[in-house]
């Protein structure tokens, strides 16, 4: 929540409205090929801020995340279908009212855990789901369930693009702006010390929760609604929340930017991988390998060689030169 | 002149009346029976060899532990059993013996996320102000964790005085600091009691507890033995045997 003042923010905004304008002319530039891709990127980049939102900002890692990307992308197909018909435009909010009722019951009980616990229970909570859609009729079990087609790329690409827009805006306001953030933050530091500041750590947990699960379960409706059939597998499955826990750690985790940066790279590599040799399986190699390197040279992520970590240390520097009063005092 | 004797509120009400207060964990009795009063702007001091309950009163008294039974009340308000967060938003602060600040969030941050429950209204102003009287402003936007030991300390106390209480548990805030860091913290407790906030000190300094403190209560083996004035204190002959470890 620092303040920067405007003009060291210039290049920075003026990088932001650039990426803005060329987003929004995207579907006049590239063919239809290239705008999927592009699609295929913002919802990952908008997954990752959601999973960061919990993982970076509270330090809860959420190991099921892909639960409710998959709530989201099951209430949009099960309310598009017989006998509902409902309009897209409907189910998504629908669906963030279910994903936000199923976050609060999996959520109040599992936020008292930490660390592995923690990611454990929220695990097995994206099995649970994978099980349930599996053997339920309604969700079409095993064999998925399909959706009525709508052949509009440019229509999947705007709602992507709003739908991250809208998550990193909030995320920004949240997380950056506001005295929520500053709690948040201060519960993912130390939680007694934020207790004994007057924060309800438990409500603002589960507030921070509920908001990541629900951002997640945006992305799943317009994915279903995109991709027009969906299966347990496809949404609920585990390797989409590995996915986004390596989006963040490259990009950097609890920054506004790393998800962003993480997501697009990771999946643009997927899809030129896929182009070029048609084949991914190297790419979980590539996963692994990046991980490897995220925590051995890069612990900030990407987003972290552009903090302010190397002006700390001049800061540093300079006040043992006009000799504080701390001067040599380290223990 | 005594600290106390120059104290105008010393001898006003109760802030903190604690009366018959247990905690065991397992076999050990942290505090066993544990009655004592705070006044009212006062500073007192709370000391007692490693091991006789003094952080776990505190613990007990900021919601952090549950105790297994007595009675707690702080400022009218019946706070045993009452959960950290609550009792805090009461206007009771704490520091922790082993600094627990928020690591990853600048000096600045740190004092705002201790205001960002209660009076929000010139928060900024107010940590501006307190930045000045612990003399942190060089570091205002560095990195918590980049603060030398003895900063840390000062920020920690910070955030205590961004919360706006009326009662400051300090637990040993001054150890292990550089002189010049303890003479500012000695002066922010000073001024800040002048402003009618009350504080309870667990320290080991001596010294320290001589020059700040009201009124000193002594705790051994989780009770407490005696309470009175530093130099009261030094002559009792328990008191010496088991703190101080010399006979009279």
């Amino acid at each position: 929540m620092t303040t920067q003042p405007v003009k060291s923010r210039l290049p920075g905004l003026l990088l932001l409205a650039a990426v803005l304008v060329l987003l929004a002319l995207m579907p006049l530039m590239v063919n239809n090929y290239w705008l999927r891709i592009a699609t295929g990127a913002l919802m990952w980049a908008g997954l990752a801020c959601s999973w960061n939102i919990l993982g970076g900002y509270a330090g809860y890692i959420n190991f099921g995340h892909s639960a409710f990307f998959g709530l989201g992308a099951y209430v949009t197909a099960f309310l598009m279908n017989d006998p509902f018909g409902l309009p897209f435009l409907v189910t998504v909010p629908a669906g963030m009212l279910v994903t936000a009722v199923f976050a609060v019951i999996i959520g109040a009980p599992t936020l008292r855990l930490r660390g592995a616990y923690f990611a454990i229970a929220t695990w097995a909570f994206a099995e649970v789901l994978i099980q349930f859609a599996s053997a339920m009729d309604f969700t079409g079990g095993i064999g998925g369930i399909g959706l009525p087609p709508y052949l509009n790329e440019r229509f999947f690409y705007f709602a992507m693009l709003g739908a991250a827009a809208l998550t990193y805006l909030l995320t920004w306001l949240l997380f950056e702006r506001s005295r929520f953030g500053l709690k948040v933050k201060a519960l993912r530091d130390h939680e007694p010390a934020a207790e004994a500041m007057g924060i309800n750590t438990a409500l603002v947990k589960l507030q921070t929760f509920v908001l990541s699960a629900v951002t997640a379960s945006v992305f799943g409706a317009i994915f279903a609604y995109w991709v027009t059939f969906i299966n347990p597998k496809s949404v609920f499955g585990g390797d989409i929340t590995d996915q986004m826990v390596v989006m963040v750690l490259l990009g950097g985790l609890g920054s506004l930017w790393g998800p962003a940066i993480g997501g697009v790279a990771l999946f643009v590599v997927n899809r030129l991988m896929w182009m070029y040799w048609g084949d991914t399986a190297f790419y979980i190699a590539l996963l692994g390998a990046a991980i490897v390197l995220v925590v051995l040279f890069l612990p900030n992520g990407i987003a972290g060689l552009f903090s302010g970590r190397r002006s700390n240390a001049l800061e540093k520097a300079a006040g043992k030169l006009v000799g504080r009063v701390d001067e040599g005092e380290r223990p | 002149m005594s600290p106390a004797a120059q104290t105008p509120a010393a001898g006003g009400e109760p802030i903190l009346v604690v009366r018959d207060l247990y905690k065991h964990f397992g076999g050990i009795k942290a505090t066993n029976g544990v009655t004592l009063e705070v006044r009212r702007q006062e500073i007192a001091g709370l000391i007692g060899p490693n091991g006789s309950g003094k952080s776990t009163l505190f613990s007990l008294v900021a919601g952090t532990v549950a105790p297994d039974s007595g009675q707690i009340r702080f400022d009218g308000h019946e706070i045993a059993g009452k959960s950290a967060h609550a009792v805090a938003r009461l206007g009771l602060a704490r520091t922790f013996q082993i600094p627990a600040l928020f690591e990853n969030m600048t000096v600045t941050e740190n004092l705002l996320a201790a205001a960002a429950e209660g009076r929000w209204q010139g928060a900024r102003e107010r940590a501006a102000e307190t930045l000045a009287l612990l003399r942190l402003e060089h570091v205002a936007e560095n990195r918590a964790s980049d603060l030398s030991g003895g900063q840390q300390k000062l920020l920690e106390f910070g955030r205590a005085v961004m919360r706006q209480a009326s009662l400051v548990l300090l637990d040993e805030v001054t150890a292990g600091v550089h002189p010049n860091i303890r003479k500012i913290i000695l002066e922010a407790i000073t001024r800040l009691r002048e402003r009618g906030i009350t504080f309870l000190i667990i320290e080991h300094d001596m010294e320290m507890v001589r020059s700040v403190c009201d009124r000193i209560i002594v705790m051994d083996s989780g009770r407490v033995v005696t309470s009175g004035t530093f130099s009261e204190i030094v002559r009792n002959s328990e008191v010496m045997q088991t703190y101080l470890g010399r006979p009279q």
